[in-house]
């Protein structure tokens, strides 16, 4: 018996209690962070993007809402983005991927992988969920052809009335029970 | 055929019977005796019919006594007994014919006179049948009952109206102190009948409704006195004394009698305090309202419900009362608060740990919190705001600092369970401290402060002559209550009030101006509706002049204008006359556009002073209007009458009239001590927007959440939407609160709603 609970005691309790004290303050600050980022974000009234917490429970899964700017080729069209940051944002870029499948020279159309410099290499912790929000709409109208993910959107890109045919064909208005 | 020997066993017990009845006499002279004894016997026991004389007859009771005694030796008594009863069979008859003409006749006129005399008549009958006493208990008994069977076999149901109507005729009259006799011999005669054991509910009825209505008579509204020590002394007066014959009968000594009479009187003064707690609970809420002038029927309720276990039924009354009459749309929040502190005194009187209390004034709390203005009008009475003039708060009554609700000391000595009838979630509120009960109506102090706040802000800008005394008092009391941090913000409002007559008097010295505004710190004053007015023309250059005079004063601060809340005195210079004024300063920038032109449109003159609302403009216009500075020619066109026009009342000149208009001398327009940059309006709205506006205001900032949840999420169940605005700060709202807000946004067709689950109407 002895041997039992000594033997179970104590390395139970170690490691629970280094793990406890220090994760909360960074998670706490990086909470912070991001409810603040709700907040501007909410309280911004961006004609065209949104995006808002998966669950109360978890601020590091959101999930956004992008609307086609008026104008584009992607006018009228709605699409919907997932967006998780890491434990240690704002220092490292979120990471965001379409939900809806988008027929873009940026943008894999089956995994939904986004090529956009500021998530990548270009990233800094001035920007925000609201910025990112704002680039990612701003690129559907002016993809960056030099660099493509999907090349036959790249290549379709000068011939509007394809391009257009295409991204319908592959187009998915968001369901309304993601939640 | 018979054995011998059942021949001889016959003739034994023959000759036994024989030797037992001759009792060893000579020959048979013995049973001749005996045959005679019996005769007599039978004679006498036979029943007889007393209304017939004939049948009467003395008897020489020595014979008769000596006879029984024969029959009783000869061991034949019971067979006697049995011939006795069989007898009285045959002629029961005789009482049924009785019993009938009696009660045709009651029923004929409902005297119950003519019950009591049957009652004796049949006493007579009882007496006239009866079997002597030495014929031992056995004898009498049977008889008794075989009487009483009978007599209780005949009697018709009206019987036992009548009987109780007699039995009330003998009670104290509730209206006269005139004491009927009690009659003893008609009590003893329903003893004899055995009425009495038979009908004793029946009188306790009798007696219970008298005890009723005297007190229902005498009691009802009396509340100023205690009524109890009058009806105890009434009923030891005229009850007991009444009692002495049916329920002391029999009694030797007064001990014996007291011995009697205990439990039944018990039983009265029991059902007499039940039908007085009966009575005070119908009205309870009257004198509740009555409070303290009621303070006797409290006292009378209390010790009632000692002695009776109404509580629940008072509760229950009281509560059923409170929602019919008092919480409901049409009673005000001060009526309301007002018949609640009353309550909250009456029911410490009747029940001083408070569990009634507690659970009539649950449904209250509940209420209130419900009301916009419940806040509001606590926090009025507590800095006793004139117009509620009298104040919830007791004058002569300590101030205390708010009690917390404190958890239970068990180790203290003195320490006592929750009553026994006391909820779960039972407080005991030990103190009597009114505004403690009153601000635990919310779970927190702060919308108290919050809404304090407020209102001082409305108070200290309605104070025109500097003087702040007043509302230096009353954050002195409420700092006791509330405590000194709780109303630190109070404070600096009112030093701002000082701070800004200093600032003025300085900012005087450097440059004269006949502006004198009042600044307040904006971080620490609830919002102020904002305003988009201009002043033009003079006013704009006598913002801009204070201002600068300010910032070289105070270089890290900056004014911002609220020109809405102050007051202008204006003099208006006209050809014919000169007008003074004291208006808003709406009105005077109007006005003072008059001085550029004669005559504006309203669609002109509204962009000149900034923003406003078409009916505020209006309503600023009419004012010119009233004081026959402006005429209004044609709808929304307005113009300066230089020279007075007879006022054409009611009558709204439907074409332009072409008249003094056509001077080109403009008015010389003089506006001479511009009061205050910010001095209170008399208007409808308070100017600093009440805690309700301010929860309107947080909602928009909700609604931005929903928005963004449901744009993202989709469609969400409320008790999705109600965890996931957790994440907007400072979300405090309950989920009711946020289902009828969802419900508005429904109705405003921003939202539907399918299966319980919200989506945004797109």
């Amino acid at each position: 018996m002895d041997q039992l609970t000594s033997s179970l005691a104590p390395p139970r309790n170690l490691p629970k209690s280094t793990i406890t004290v220090s994760p909360p303050d960074v998670a706490g600050s990086v909470t912070k962070r991001l409810s603040n980022e709700l907040m501007t974000l909410m309280m911004s009234s961006s004609p065209g993007i949104s995006a808002f917490p998966k669950s109360d429970s978890n601020l590091f899964e959101w999930v956004g809402t992008i609307e086609g700017p008026a104008g584009t080729i992607y006018a009228g069209l709605t699409f919907r983005i997932s967006i998780s940051f890491p434990a240690n944002y704002p220092y490292v870029a979120p990471t965001l991927k379409f939900d809806s499948p988008c027929f873009h020279p940026n943008v894999d159309i089956s995994g939904g992988a986004i090529c956009l410099d500021i998530l990548q290499d270009k990233w800094s912790a001035v920007y925000s969920v609201h910025t990112i929000l704002l680039s990612l709409q701003s690129l559907l109208g002016e993809p960056n052809n030099a660099s493509p993910l999907n090349s036959d959107a790249a290549a379709l890109w000068d011939t509007p009335d394809a391009f257009r045919a295409q991204l319908m064909k592959l187009y998915r208005p968001p369901s309304d029970t993601s939640a | 055929m018979a054995t011998t020997a059942l021949r001889a066993q016959v003739a034994a017990k023959w000759q036994e019977s024989f030797n037992r009845m001759n009792k060893g006499g000579s020959g048979i002279s013995g049973l001749m005796t005996f045959s005679r004894a019996w005769e007599v016997a039978t004679e006498f026991l036979r029943p007889k019919d007393i209304s017939d004389p004939a049948s009467l007859r003395q008897y020489n009771l020595v014979d008769i006594k000596n006879a029984f005694a024969a029959v009783n030796q000869a061991r034949r008594l019971p067979v006697m007994l049995e011939v006795y009863m069989d007898d009285i069979r045959k002629h029961q008859y005789l009482i049924t014919r009785e019993v009938t003409t009696y009660m045709s006749h009651y029923e004929q006129l409902m005297d119950p006179e003519i019950i009591a005399k049957l009652v004796l008549r049949l006493v007579e009958w009882y007496d006239a049948w009866a079997p002597i006493p030495e014929l031992g208990h056995t004898i009498r008994d049977a008889y008794t009952l075989t009487f009483q069977t009978h007599l209780f076999s005949i009697l018709p149901p009206s019987f036992a109206r009548g009987f109780k109507a007699l039995c009330a005729s003998t009670l104290p009259s509730v209206s006269t102190d005139s004491v009927v006799d009690a009659r003893p011999h008609m009590w003893a005669a329903f003893e004899t009948l055995g009425l009495f054991d038979r009908y004793e509910a029946l009188i306790a009825s009798v007696v219970y409704q008298h005890i009723e209505s005297h007190v229902v008579k005498t009691c009802a509204g009396q509340w100023a006195e205690p009524v109890l020590p009058n009806l105890r002394d009434w009923m030891s007066k005229k009850v007991v004394k009444w009692m002495f014959s049916p329920y002391a009968r029999g009694a030797k000594t007064m001990e014996d009698a007291a011995l009697m009479l205990q439990g039944p009187g018990q039983r009265f003064d029991f059902h007499m305090s039940k039908t007085l707690c009966d009575l005070r609970t119908r009205e309870i809420f009257s004198i509740i309202i009555d409070y303290p002038d009621s303070m006797g029927a409290l006292q009378d309720l209390k010790e009632c419900l000692q002695r009776v276990d109404q509580r629940a039924e008072l509760v229950r009354t009281l509560r059923r009362a409170n929602e019919m009459r008092l919480l409901h749309p049409g009673a005000d929040t001060k009526d309301i608060l007002t018949q609640y502190v009353s309550t909250i005194r009456c029911l410490r009187v009747i029940d001083p740990p408070g569990v009634l209390l507690f659970k009539v004034a649950d449904p209250i709390r509940r209420y209130l919190r419900e009301r916009p203005d419940t806040i509001r009008s606590i926090v009025a009475s507590l800095v006793g705001d004139g117009e509620s003039g009298d104040s919830l708060v007791d004058e002569n009554e300590p101030i205390h600092p708010l009690q917390q609700p404190e958890t239970e000391d068990y180790t203290d000595p003195n320490w006592e369970p929750e009553p026994i009838d006391a909820g779960p979630d039972f407080r005991a509120n030990k103190p009597s401290d009114v505004i403690s009960t009153l601000v635990s109506i919310y779970d927190s102090k702060d919308l108290f402060v919050k809404e304090l706040q407020v209102l001082l802000a409305q108070r200290l800008l309605a104070v025109k002559d500097g003087n702040f005394e007043k509302e230096r008092r009353n954050i002195e009391i409420l700092k006791i209550r509330f405590g000194e941090a709780a109303l630190q913000v109070c404070e600096v409002m009112l030093r701002d009030m000082t701070d800004s007559k200093r600032i003025d008097q300085h900012v005087q010295s450097q440059h004269a101006s006949i502006m004198h505004p009042t600044i307040i710190s904006r971080h620490f004053w609830p919002t102020l509706e904002s305003s988009s007015i201009v002043m033009p023309g003079q006013f704009e250059k006598l913002q801009a002049q204070y201002a600068k005079e300010f910032s070289t004063f105070k270089p890290d601060k900056k004014l911002r204008w609220l020109p809405h809340l102050g007051t202008v005195h204006l003099e208006l210079q006209l050809e014919d006359r000169k007008v003074v004024a004291d208006v808003a300063p709406l009105e005077a920038a109007f006005i003072e556009l008059f001085s550029e032109k004669n005559v504006w449109s309203l669609d002109n003159l509204i962009p000149r002073v900034g923003s406003v609302d078409r009916s505020s403009a209006l309503k600023a216009l009419a004012t010119w209007l009233d004081l026959g500075v402006l005429k209004e020619d044609t709808e929304n066109s307005f113009r300066l009458l230089e020279v007075a026009e007879d006022p054409t009342p009611g009558a709204r000149p439907a074409i332009s009239r072409p008249g003094a208009t056509n001077f080109t001398k403009n008015p010389y327009l003089a506006a001479h001590r511009a009061c205050a940059g910010i001095a209170p309006v008399t208007d409808d709205l308070p100017p600093a927007s009440s805690i309700h506006q301010q929860q309107a205001e947080q909602m928009r900032v909700y609604w931005k959440f929903i928005e963004g949840m449901l744009t993202n999420l989709g469609s969400l169940s409320l008790d999705r939407i109600q965890a996931m605005l957790k994440l907007a700060p400072g979300y405090d709202r309950t989920i009711d609160q946020l289902a009828s807000f969802m419900e508005a946004a429904r109705r405003e067709e921003l939202v539907m709603t399918k299966d319980e689950m919200w989506r945004l109407n797109r």
